[in-house]
C-alpha cells in the first residue's frame, strides 16, 4: 500500500503543480495582457481585458484590438508599446467592419501568429502592409477604370489645370501645396465616391468672378470640354484607394482579359482570376519562389515566369519589370470578392452585378488595351510566343485598306472557332464578351491605331473570283501552304480556311492581301517579284482565291 | 471548541450548545458509520456509501499486484472520468451546427480562459482512453481473464470497446474543420460498403444495406447539419449513457464473479504480508456469507474465508486513486505539450489528401484501400466474432490468471509475434512493392478482389497458423494466444504503415518530405 500512496502523493502533486503552470500561462503568459498592462489610456491606467469587434452579420470576432489597443473603438489616446499606436485615417469604421474584413487574417485569434495568419492550416493570411489597399476588393468593384495611359491623361490634366491650388487630393495640394499660395478646398481623395454637383465648372466660373481671393484668378481660367472630360474620368477613379486603381489600371494595359475572367468578362484561354486573391497558400508549390512562401510572393514571381511556377502553364513570359509586378500583385490580391450581406454590399458592386456596369472603361482605347493588346501587342501589331502560332499583325495600314468595318466587326463578334480568337459578341448565354457598341469604339480605335487608315471602297460583289480551282490548290500548295498549312489549317500564318473568315471576308480582301501582301509581316506581295520565288499572275491569284472558296462549302 | 458546553439550564441554552455542536452533528450525519478504523467501520465505510459500494467490502491482495493488471481497467475509467470531466466543460462553449462549430472551436482555443488547455486534455484523455482499453484487453486475454464464471464480462467489456470507440469518431467530427469532415466521410462511405458486394451481385435496387446504413448514420446523403447534431447527441449523451449502464455491469459483475481473475494457488504463492492480514475467521465458514441476506445456493466463496484479502478501505481505494492521478497526470502533461489538432474549416469542395480516419481506424483504412467491404465490415466483423466466441471455445482451466497462462505460454506467444509482425509487413511490402491483382488481371471483378485481399489473405494467414497451434499444442488455449497475438500484431503494423507511410492517393512513401506538392 505503501507504494500506491507515495504514486498517489507524488501523481497529486504532479497534477497541483501542471495546474498551476497552467493557471500562470493563462494569467501571466498571455502576450495581449503584458502589452495592454504596459500601456496608459488619456485616463490613466487601462483596464486590462479581451477586446473585440464583433460583428453577426459579416461573421466576424476581431481580437486584433487586444493588443492593437489604439485601433479598439471608443479607444482614444493610448501611448504604450509601438503596436498599440492608433488606425491610419480611413473611410470605413472599424467599429462597423473590425478589421479582417479589409486586412485578412485570423481575427478570432489572441496571439501574434495565429493573428497574423502566418501558421498552417489557415487560408486567408493577413495582405502584406504594402498591398493594404488589395482588401477594398473584398467587397468593392471599382468601376470604369482607364487603363494606364487614360489614367496619366487625367492625372496631368489635374495637375496641368492647377488644381491642386485649393484642392487636396492624397494628401498632396490646398494650402498644403509646394510653393505655397493655396487656398482651403474640398478634399477630394474620396469625390469618386461622394459624388459633386454637374455644374460645377459653371460655379467654379462665377466663384472665380466673384472672389477676391487671388489664387482664383491665379490658378482658375476657362477648361476645355476635352480637359473637363479627362478631369471627370480622373476625379472618377479617387476613391480612396489610389494605388489600387494604378495597379488596376495597369492590368487594363496589358490584355490580361483577352486570356482570363474577372467578374464573368474575359476570355477563357486561362483560368478564371475573379478568386484569385484568397488563394490558399498551403496548397502552392512555393518550391521554385524566393523569399517566404506567401501569396503575393507566388504571384510576383508567376509574374515573371509563369511557366517556372505552374508546370504546362500556357501563360507567355510577359517580360514585365519589377514595377509593373508589384502593380499586377497588388491587383490580383484584390481578386477576393466575397458573398456579402445585403446592407454591405456597396453600389459599385451593385451596379458591376446586377446592371453590367463595366469595371473598365469602355473607350476603344481601354478596351483595346485590356483585351486585345495581350495578344495583338500594345500598338495592334501582332505578338510572337514560343510554342503559341503568332497572333497577327491587325494595326498594319495594308491589312485596313482591305478589311472593312464589318469584317473586323463581325471577327470580333464571332472569332475564329478553333483558333485563339475568342467570340467576344456577348449574347444569349455568353456574357463574357463585349456589347455591340463597345466593339464599335474598338474598332474605331485600331483605325486610329492604324494610322487613321480608312477602308478604300471597293464596288465589287463579295464573291467575283472565277478562277481554276485545280491550278489554285498547286499554287497553293506551292506557295502558301508553308506558312498557312497544306489544308489551310494556319501555322505560321493565320489559319485560311477557317469558317467565319472564309463568310466574312470578300474576295477582295483575300486579291489584295496576296497582291500587295502587308508591310511589317511576313506576309509578302505575290505580285511582285522576289529572290526566293517567281511573281504570280492576277488570274493565278485568283485561282488561288477560288481554290480558297472551295473550302467554304466544307 | 473554545467555549465549554454549559449544562442547559433552558431552552436558549439548549439552543446555543445545538448550534456550537452542529459542524460535528453535521459530520457524524454524513458519515454515519464513523472513521473508517475497524474491520467493521471499514467495511460499512463501503457498503453504506451510494458511490463507493459498488466495490467489494474485501480486496484479494493478489489482486492489488500492479503486474497483476498494471491498474489499466482503472486507467480507462480514468481516462473516460477526464474526459467527461473536460467534455461537460466544453459543452459550454462548443457549439454543433456547422455554421458555428468551427468558430466556437477556435473561441474555446483563444479566448476561454484554459480553453486551449482543457480542449487539450479532452483530446489526449480519449487517445488515453481507447490505448488503455486496447491493452486492458489484452491484458484481460493473455491473463485468461475471460474463462468461467467471467465469459459474460468479456463479452460486456468488448460492448465497453466498440462504446469507447464509437465515442471517440462521434467526437472526431464536431471541429467541423477538414480532418473532421473528411475523416467522418470516410466512415460514412465504409459504412455503404455492403454495396461493393449488392453492386456486383446486381441486387443494390431491392436491397441495400450499405445505403441504410450511410443514411442512418448521417440523417443525409452528405455529412452536413443533420450529421453534425446526430453525431453530437451521440457523443454527449447516448453513448456516454450506454457507456456508464456497461460499465455499471460491468463493475458489478466483477464483484459477482468473486473479484478479479486469481490463479488456483494465489494464496500459496502470495508472501507473507507486512500488513494487516490476519486470520479473520477462527473456522472455516461452512455456509455462504452475504452481507446483505442469507440465501441458498453458494457463491463463488463458499469454503474459503477472506484470508489474504485486505480491506478496500483504504487498500483498493489507495490504488485506484493512485492510478486515476497517474492517468490525470499524463494527460494533463501531454497537454501542456502538445495542441489537439485543428486545421481548416470544412470544405465539402477541396478533400483532403489523404483523407485519413481517426488512428485507431487506420489499419482498417489500410484494408479499406483494397476493398472496402472486407476493410471497413468483412474482416472487423470477423474479428468482433471471433473476439466473442473465445470465452466459449477455450474452456480449458489451465493457467487461468496466470499473464500467457495455459498451454504454450510465453514461447508460444513471442513466436507468434513474429508470425504476427512477419506475416503482416510481409504481404504489405509485397503489395507496396508489387500491387494487387489489378496490375495483372486489369479486368477482374471487384468481387474477386472482395474476397481476395491483403486483409482476407492476412486473416487467412493468421487462421491458419491458430489452427496448427491448436493440433501442435492439442489444446485450444493455444490457439486462442496465438490467434490474439498475430491479430494484435497485425493490427499494429497497419496501424502505424497507414499512419506514417500512406501519402496523397494512398500511395506508400518513407516519408511526409517525400510527398508531392500540388
Amino acid at each position: 500500500m505503501n507504494k500506491n500512496k507515495h504514486l498517489l502523493l507524488w501523481s497529486s502533486l504532479g497534477v497541483f503543480l501542471l495546474l498551476f503552470v497552467a493557471a500562470g500561462q493563462e494569467n501571466f503568459g498571455k502576450e495581449w495582457r503584458s502589452i495592454q498592462k504596459a500601456s496608459r489610456s488619456a485616463e490613466g491606467a487601462l483596464d486590462v481585458r479581451l477586446r473585440q469587434i464583433v460583428n453577426p452579420t459579416l461573421g466576424i470576432s476581431d481580437r486584433c484590438v487586444s493588443c492593437h489597443v489604439g485601433m479598439a473603438p471608443g479607444e482614444t489616446g493610448i501611448t504604450g508599446p509601438a503596436v498599440t499606436a492608433a488606425h491610419k485615417n480611413v473611410v470605413h469604421q472599424i467599429s462597423d467592419y473590425g478589421c479582417t474584413t479589409c486586412h485578412g487574417g485570423q481575427g478570432r485569434a489572441t496571439e501574434k501568429a495565429d493573428a497574423h495568419g502566418t501558421v498552417h492550416f489557415w487560408p486567408q493570411p493577413m495582405l502584406p502592409m504594402k498591398y493594404s489597399q488589395a482588401g477594398c476588393g473584398t467587397c468593392h468593384s471599382a468601376l470604369n477604370v482607364p487603363n494606364l495611359a487614360g489614367l496619366e491623361k487625367g492625372r496631368s490634366a489635374f495637375e496641368r489645370l492647377d488644381c491642386l491650388a485649393c484642392h487636396r487630393v492624397e494628401g498632396r495640394g490646398g494650402t498644403i501645396r509646394p510653393g505655397g499660395g493655396g487656398m482651403e478646398g474640398p478634399d477630394l481623395s474620396h469625390i469618386g465616391v461622394r459624388g459633386y454637383a454637374a455644374n460645377w465648372y459653371e460655379a467654379h466660373l462665377r466663384w472665380r468672378e466673384k472672389s477676391s481671393e487671388p489664387v482664383w484668378k491665379q490658378s482658375f481660367d476657362a477648361i476645355s470640354e476635352a480637359d473637363r472630360v479627362a478631369l471627370g474620368d480622373y476625379l472618377a477613379t479617387r476613391i480612396g484607394a489610389s494605388k489600387l486603381i494604378e495597379a488596376k489600371a495597369q492590368f487594363n494595359s496589358l490584355g490580361c482579359l483577352g486570356c482570363h475572367k474577372v467578374s464573368g468578362v474575359g476570355g477563357d484561354a486561362g483560368p478564371d482570376l475573379s478568386r484569385s486573391g484568397e488563394r490558399d497558400p498551403g496548397q502552392l508549390n512555393f518550391t521554385h519562389v524566393p523569399g517566404q512562401p506567401i501569396l503575393s510572393n507566388w504571384l510576383a514571381e508567376h509574374f515573371r515566369s509563369p511557366l517556372g511556377i505552374v508546370p504546362g502553364s500556357q501563360m507567355p513570359m510577359m517580360g514585365l519589370n519589377e514595377r509593373q509586378i508589384d502593380l499586377l500583385t497588388m491587383y490580383v490580391l484584390s481578386l477576393r470578392r466575397r458573398e456579402l450581406p445585403g446592407a454591405f454590399l456597396p453600389k459599385d458592386r451593385v451596379s458591376a452585378l446586377r446592371f453590367g456596369a463595366r469595371e473598365f472603361a469602355t473607350d476603344g482605347a481601354t478596351i483595346f488595351s485590356a483585351i486585345c493588346a495581350g495578344c495583338h501587342g500594345a500598338d495592334g501589331k501582332g505578338a510572337r510566343y514560343p510554342g503559341i502560332p503568332p497572333f497577327p499583325n491587325i494595326a498594319g495600314p495594308d491589312f485596313l485598306q482591305v478589311a472593312s468595318d464589318e469584317f473586323i466587326t463581325e471577327t470580333i463578334k464571332q472569332g475564329r472557332p478553333g483558333r485563339k480568337m475568342p467570340a467576344w459578341l456577348s449574347a444569349g448565354s455568353n456574357e463574357a464578351g463585349l456589347k455591340p457598341e463597345e466593339i464599335t469604339r474598338v474598332v474605331a480605335y485600331l483605325r486610329q491605331l492604324g494610322g487613321n487608315t480608312a477602308v478604300t471602297p471597293d464596288t465589287n460583289p463579295s464573291r467575283w473570283v472565277k478562277g481554276n480551282a485545280a491550278m489554285g490548290a498547286k499554287l497553293f500548295a506551292a506557295n502558301c501552304s508553308g506558312c498557312h498549312g497544306a489544308k489551310g489549317e494556319g501555322g505560321e500564318g493565320p489559319a485560311l480556311n477557317n469558317k467565319v473568315l472564309l463568310s466574312t471576308a470578300n474576295d477582295r480582301f483575300f486579291v489584295e492581301t496576296i497582291g500587295k501582301g502587308r508591310r511589317g509581316t511576313a506576309m509578302k506581295g505575290f505580285l511582285e517579284p522576289s529572290p526566293v520565288r517567281r511573281a504570280l499572275t492576277q488570274a493565278e491569284i485568283e485561282a488561288i482565291v477560288t481554290f480558297l472558296r472551295s473550302w467554304e462549302k466544307k | 471548541m473554545s467555549t465549554p458546553i454549559i449544562e442547559p439550564r433552558s431552552a436558549l441554552q439548549i439552543f446555543r450548545n445545538n448550534l456550537l455542536a452542529a459542524p460535528r452533528r453535521l459530520l457524524d450525519a454524513m458519515f454515519r458509520s464513523g472513521k473508517p478504523t475497524t474491520d467493521r467501520t471499514r467495511s460499512t465505510f463501503v457498503f453504506g456509501n451510494v458511490f463507493l459500494h459498488l466495490h467489494s467490502v474485501r480486496t484479494h491482495r493478489w489482486n492489488l499486484r500492479w503486474t497483476t493488471t498494471m491498474g489499466l481497467g482503472i486507467a480507462t475509467t480514468a481516462a473516460f472520468l477526464i474526459t467527461l470531466v473536460t467534455g461537460v466543460l466544453l459543452m459550454f462553449y462548443y457549439k454543433p451546427y456547422p455554421d458555428a462549430a468551427y468558430d466556437s472551436i477556435k473561441d474555446i482555443h483563444f479566448v476561454v480562459p484554459t480553453g486551449r488547455f482543457i480542449r487539450n486534455i479532452h483530446r489526449w484523455a480519449a487517445n488515453v482512453m481507447v490505448v488503455a482499453v486496447i491493452l486492458h484487453m489484452a491484458r484481460t486475454f493473455y491473463t485468461a481473464a475471460y474463462r468461467r464464471p467471467r465469459e459474460f464480462n468479456w463479452l460486456i467489456g468488448m460492448g465497453l470497446f466498440v462504446i469507447t470507440l464509437g465515442l471517440s469518431f462521434t467526437g472526431y467530427l464536431l471541429p467541423w474543420d477538414q480532418l473532421a469532415y473528411w475523416a467522418i466521410t470516410i466512415g460514412a462511405n465504409i459504412a455503404q460498403s455492403p454495396r461493393e458486394v449488392t453492386d456486383a451481385l446486381n441486387i443494390t435496387d431491392w436491397f441495400d444495406p450499405g445505403g441504410f446504413q450511410k443514411l442512418l448514420l448521417l440523417g443525409s446523403d452528405v455529412v452536413g447539419d443533420e450529421a453534425l447534431i446526430r453525431f453530437y447527441l451521440l457523443h454527449v449523451m447516448i453513448l456516454p449513457l450506454a457507456l456508464v449502464a456497461l460499465m455499471a455491469v460491468h463493475f458489478w459483475r466483477i464483484r459477482k464473479d468473486g473479484g478479479l481473475v486469481r490463479p488456483v494457488d494465489a494464496d500459496a504463492r502470495l508472501e507473507s504480508s507486512k500488513e494487516e492480514t490476519y486470520p479473520v475467521f477462527t473456522e472455516a465458514p461452512k455456509k455462504t456469507y452475504q452481507l446483505a441476506a442469507i440465501v441458498k445456493g453458494k457463491t463463488p466463496v463458499v469454503g474459503r474465508g477472506p484470508e489474504n484479502t485486505v480491506p478496500s478501505m483504504p487498500h483498493l481505494f489507495y490504488a485506484e486513486l493512485a492510478v486515476l492521478m497517474l492517468t490525470t497526470l499524463i494527460c494533463i502533461g501531454l497537454s501542456l505539450l502538445s495542441d489537439a489538432p485543428l486545421k481548416e474549416l470544412a470544405n465539402p469542395a477541396v478533400p483532403e489528401n489523404p483523407a485519413k480516419a481517426p488512428w485507431y481506424f487506420l489499419g482498417l483504412q489500410e484494408m479499406v484501400a483494397f476493398s472496402a467491404f472486407m476493410g471497413g465490415i468483412g474482416i472487423p466483423s470477423i474479428v468482433i466474432i471471433g473476439l466473442g466466441l473465445i470465452p466459449f471455445l477455450d474452456r480449458e482451466e489451465q493457467g487461468t490468471g496466470e499473464w500467457f497462462g495455459g498451454a504454450g505460454g510465453w514461447p508460444l506467444v513471442k513466436q507468434a509475434m513474429v508470425v504476427g509482425f512477419g506475416a503482416s509487413i510481409l504481404i504489405e511490402a509485397f503489395v507496396i512493392r508489387f500491387g494487387w491483382l489489378r496490375e495483372w488481371f486489369p479486368h477482374v471483378p471487384q468481387l474477386v478482389i472482395t474476397l481476395i485481399n491483403p486483409g482476407t489473405v492476412l486473416t487467412l494467414v493468421y487462421a491458419l497458423y491458430s489452427v496448427w497451434l491448436v493440433r501442435r499444442y492439442n489444446s485450444t488455449r493455444a490457439g486462442a494466444l496465438g490467434l490474439f497475438t498475430v491479430f494484435l500484431c497485425g493490427f499494429i503494423v497497419l496501424t502505424i504503415i497507414g499512419t506514417y507511410f500512406r501519402g496523397p492517393n494512398w500511395e506508400f512513401f518513407w516519408s511526409p518530405a517525400d510527398w508531392p506538392k500540388h
